[in-house]
């Protein structure tokens, strides 16, 4: 291990006097002179035409200085992240209740109200569908007959279908690793929808400069040079005429790369000509947010006696809902890691993405796979639990080891699985005796460091102040505190004498912002590539000011020194002396990383027999990590990531009936509180094996994935019954223990249980 | 919208008296934020159920989305801006940013003010006791194991 001086040391948030005296300013909290809000109308209907919208009556409120429908936003573009399928408000069709097909810009949010109540929309209701195994079959109603004219879709309808991406995968001869099997065990795992939940919802001001036609924006966003370009698409503007401004971000779990009322804000700013304000509220972050996608996960996995897997297939069908626009490249992960990190010869991978009448699917922090983690850890304890072996057991025969394949094709560098189960098992005290009714629960998990782009600039001034530069708009995840870290531990300054300047979209031409693990590596990479060169400038500078041989000069702790007599200058007594600052920038373009980090979960549970409640009673997380460069932010990852997986297992539930979403506000959609959080040890395997100059591997997404299926394997632990459709409500449970009951009654039929449901 | 003269309100906001014009559906969130430009105080959820618009309505807590501008006529209203003194944190301000008790901050401002609140009227709660208070604070960052630790650490004296 690498000995650091600041990596690896805890540090208190870089901006955190901000955060707890409320002078920390979001989207929300903008404002500028004649501001008015903007407000939008939702369709009642999953599927219709929209005969005819009449909205004399709403533009004659007093106060009302827009009204907007499809007719007025259909000569830009479409609207989407990467693919775009999404029209910036509904225009000849509506394809799902909650889709927005008008909005007012009015004084007030009253007033707006008052317009959008006054709107007349005809509709001609049209036959909608809203499974997706009956939106293939032949004569379901067609959501998008134009979909091969759609820019960004590498899919291709031959004929018109509801298909916007499939995918097959074969690795060996999974049919003849079937005929060797001893056993042939399928299942079918089934997820439910998950709202990110964040606590800001969707805000934005957007003002078009009339003097100049630049169209400003304030909006909560993670990836704002990639959301600039979506506008100028669907505004059909250039996109250097479009400049987002930094803001704080309440919380992105995904959801804060793509926002519908983007693009309506700037129509409803272009035709009222003053600036607008636009607040989802959250019952609208509900009825027409981007949730996690529903997913069915059919698994078929042959094997030998001896717990050797022979063959694997996985059928994964994602119900996209009506736009694939929320999915940068219209598909999640999720399909190859339904086949799980073990050591299987013989592998097909299935996906199928359809579009059904909906609200559309987006993305959740790991983007696809805690549903696929979800199916796989589950269907592994049962597969063992037929067998007749210990599930962690099964597990460590067959996760994969140094030189495997994963069984869709990767080849991952210094693979950690196996240890990082064992040391789960070691510190949850796995075989340690339980009392009746409860049970514990293994799953693992693993996840790649994501590649992207970063930039990262360190001025140091004569006045002695030190300036750091960044594109990134935080999110919460601490990359500002990251990024000090780094000034710190290569040029010695501490966090106190830097300023932070963020930069606008405008400063540099491109950025990844923060998506997919990514910002630690890619921002500690760009900022000690930005300390490296500004190290150069200032050896220039000295060699020049000083008339000192260039070559003898090192740079440390703050201060240049000659290496031949021993001479130093503090940096700010250089500068003072010139005059001048001296700045260094780095610029990186990191790939995706070869090592993957695994996680290793398990948890303990005891579950009610009378009543099917699940009491999470202890909860135990381990992860394969590069270096940790700082432990706070790094726990609390780890934290907020098992609850989220928590709430994803137990409680958290986007329901619908007839394509209407019901649970529409945090009342009736439950996140975990402080009372729902169990006992949480926490194991940390840190390496030298990672990515970039401090060999970092990602830890935002892994966290959450296998809490699930460890919980749904130590209920059937506990209580012998089988969850296989998240979240794991007691009501769920009781139905099991009830319909057990009936089957282990003489006269009753054999009940269904285990093969696929 | 119907004419309706709207209500002339007195109140102290963070020890200061601030005066405001409001009709009788103004909550006390959107006053504080838009009438008073005190936006500290954050609105998530609007039903009451998610803490982020917590204030001190004379030292109770109160959620502000579902408060209405013209019940705190004549009260004391303390806000997160109220909660330091000057350029002083609260001790709870400074353990939040010591020990990790936010990450993004937007329920922040609401955490801490019910925090305090607690503090206030119990200077030294056990750990059940702050995760019973903190029950009507909702957050998705941290999974609270970073909050409770902050308000013990505070309670403990940093």
């Amino acid at each position: 291990m690498v000995a650091y001086q600041v990596i690896g040391t805890p540090a208190p948030r870089f901006e955190g006097a901000e955060k707890v005296t409320g002078r920390a300013k979001y989207a929300a909290d903008y404002t500028l002179p004649g501001t008015v809000w903007g407000k939008t109308l939702h369709s009642p209907h999953a599927h219709a035409r929209i005969v005819r919208i009449d909205t004399s009556a709403a533009k004659r409120v007093p106060g009302v200085h827009a009204v907007i429908t499809g007719e007025d936003t259909r000569d830009g573009g479409l609207w989407g992240r990467g693919v775009k399928d999404a029209p910036v408000l509904a225009y000849g069709r509506v394809r799902y209740i909650g889709e927005r097909v008008a909005a007012v810009a009015a004084d007030d949010e009253d007033i707006a109200q008052q317009a959008l109540d006054l709107i007349e929309v005809e509709y001609e209701a049209w036959p909608a569908v809203m499974d997706p195994f009956e939106a293939l079959q032949p004569g379901a109603p067609i959501l998008h007959p134009d979909f091969n004219s759609y820019f960004g879709f590498k899919y291709k309808q031959e004929t018109p279908s509801n298909i916007h991406l499939q995918t097959r995968l074969d690795r060996g001869d999974v049919e003849h690793g079937f005929a060797e099997a001893d056993l042939i065990v399928e299942n079918t795992y089934v997820t439910q929808r998950q709202s990110q939940g964040y606590l800001e919802p969707h805000a934005l001001l957007v003002h078009i400069d009339p003097a100049d036609g630049r169209v400003h924006v304030w909006h909560c966003n993670k990836v704002p040079h990639n959301t600039r370009g979506a506008l100028a698409v669907a505004a059909g503007i250039p996109e250097e005429r479009i400049v987002f401004h930094p803001t704080f971000i309440g919380g992105d779990f995904g959801g804060k790369g793509n926002s519908r009322i983007t693009p309506i804000a700037y129509y409803l700013a272009k035709a009222s000509g003053r600036p607008v304000r636009m607040i989802s509220d959250y019952l609208e972050e509900f009825l027409a947010g981007n949730p996690r996608h529903h997913v069915i996960i059919r698994l078929k996995s042959g094997v030998r006696r001896d717990g050797t897997i022979t063959a694997h297939q996985v059928n994964y069908t994602v119900n996209t809902g009506a736009y694939a626009a929320f999915k940068p490249f219209g598909g999640i992960g999720g399909a190859n890691q339904a086949a799980g990190p073990y050591r299987i010869p013989n592998c097909r991978i299935e996906s199928t993405f359809v579009y059904t009448n909906l609200l559309p699917g987006g993305f959740v922090r790991a983007p696809g796979e805690p549903q696929g983690v979800w199916a796989i850890e589950s269907h592994i304890d049962e597969i063992a639990r037929r067998l007749g072996m210990d599930p962690a057991a099964f597990r460590l025969k067959n996760l994969i080891t140094e030189g495997d394949e994963a069984p869709w094709g990767e080849q991952f560098e210094h693979i950690r699985a196996v240890e990082t189960l064992q040391a789960a098992l070691d510190a949850s005290g796995y075989d340690k005796p339980k009392p009746a009714h409860s049970g514990r629960g293994v799953a693992v998990g693993e996840r790649g460091t994501g590649g992207g782009e970063g930039t990262a600039e360190i001025r140091l001034n004569p006045d002695g102040s030190v300036v750091l530069a960044t594109p990134i708009f935080d999110q919460g995840t601490g990359t500002y505190t990251t990024l000090a870290q780094v000034v710190g531990e290569e040029l010695g300054i501490e966090p106190r004498r830097i300023r932070l300047q963020v930069w606008d979209t405008d400063v540099i031409p491109s950025d990844a912002g923060l998506a997919g693990s990514h910002g630690t590596l890619i921002q500690t990479s760009a900022a000690r590539e930005a300390a490296q060169a500004l190290k150069q400038e200032l050896i220039r500078l000295a060699a020049r000011q000083l008339e000192w041989p260039e070559e003898a000069i090192g740079f440390s702790a703050g201060e240049l020194r000659r290496a031949d007599t021993g001479e130093a200058v503090p940096w700010a007594d250089l500068l003072k002396r010139t005059g001048q600052s001296v700045s260094g920038r780095g610029h990186v373009v990191a790939p995706r990383s070869h090592t993957t980090a695994f996680v290793a979960q398990v948890a303990e549970v005891s579950v009610d027999p009378e009543t099917g409640e699940v009491k999470l009673l202890n909860f135990t997380t381990a992860h394969d990590a590069g270096t940790v460069v700082n432990p706070i932010g790094f726990q609390g990852q780890i934290n907020g990531g098992v609850m989220l997986g928590i709430g994803y297992a137990l409680m958290e539930e986007i329901t619908i009936e007839d394509g209407r979403v019901t649970t529409l506000s945090f009342g009736d959609y439950k996140l975990p509180t402080p009372r729902d959080i169990p006992p949480l040890k926490t194991v940390v395997l840190p390496s030298s094996e990672g990515d970039g100059p401090y060999h970092i591997r990602g830890i935002g997404e892994a966290p959450c994935t296998p809490v699930a299926p460890a919980i749904a394997n130590a209920v059937e632990d506990a209580i012998g019954v089988r969850i296989r459709e998240l979240p794991i409500t007691a009501e769920k449970v009781y139905a099991a223990l009830k319909q057990r009951g009936r089957a282990t009654e003489p006269a009753a039929q054999p009940a269904a249980r285990g093969g696929a449901q | 919208m119907e004419a309706i003269s709207p209500y002339r309100i007195r109140l102290t906001v963070n020890g200061e008296p601030r005066e405001a014009s409001v009709p009788a559906r103004r909550t006390l969130v959107d006053l504080l934020r838009y009438d008073l430009g005190l936006t500290g105080t954050k609105e998530a959820c609007s039903v009451g159920v998610c803490g982020a618009c917590t204030v001190l309505l004379d030292g109770r807590l109160v959620a502000s989305c579902i408060t209405l501008a013209v019940q705190v006529d004549g009260a004391r209203v303390t806000t997160i801006e109220g909660v330091a003194e000057g350029e002083k944190l609260h001790p709870l301000q400074q353990a939040f940013i010591d020990h990790g008790g936010f990450q993004c901050g937007i329920c922040t401002p609401g955490q801490i003010v019910a925090a305090k609140a607690l503090l206030d009227s119990n200077p030294h709660p056990s750990e059940d006791e702050i995760k019973d208070w903190m029950m009507g604070n909702l957050c998705r960052c941290t999974g609270y194991y970073q909050i409770v630790e902050s308000i013990a650490k505070a309670a403990a004296g940093g």
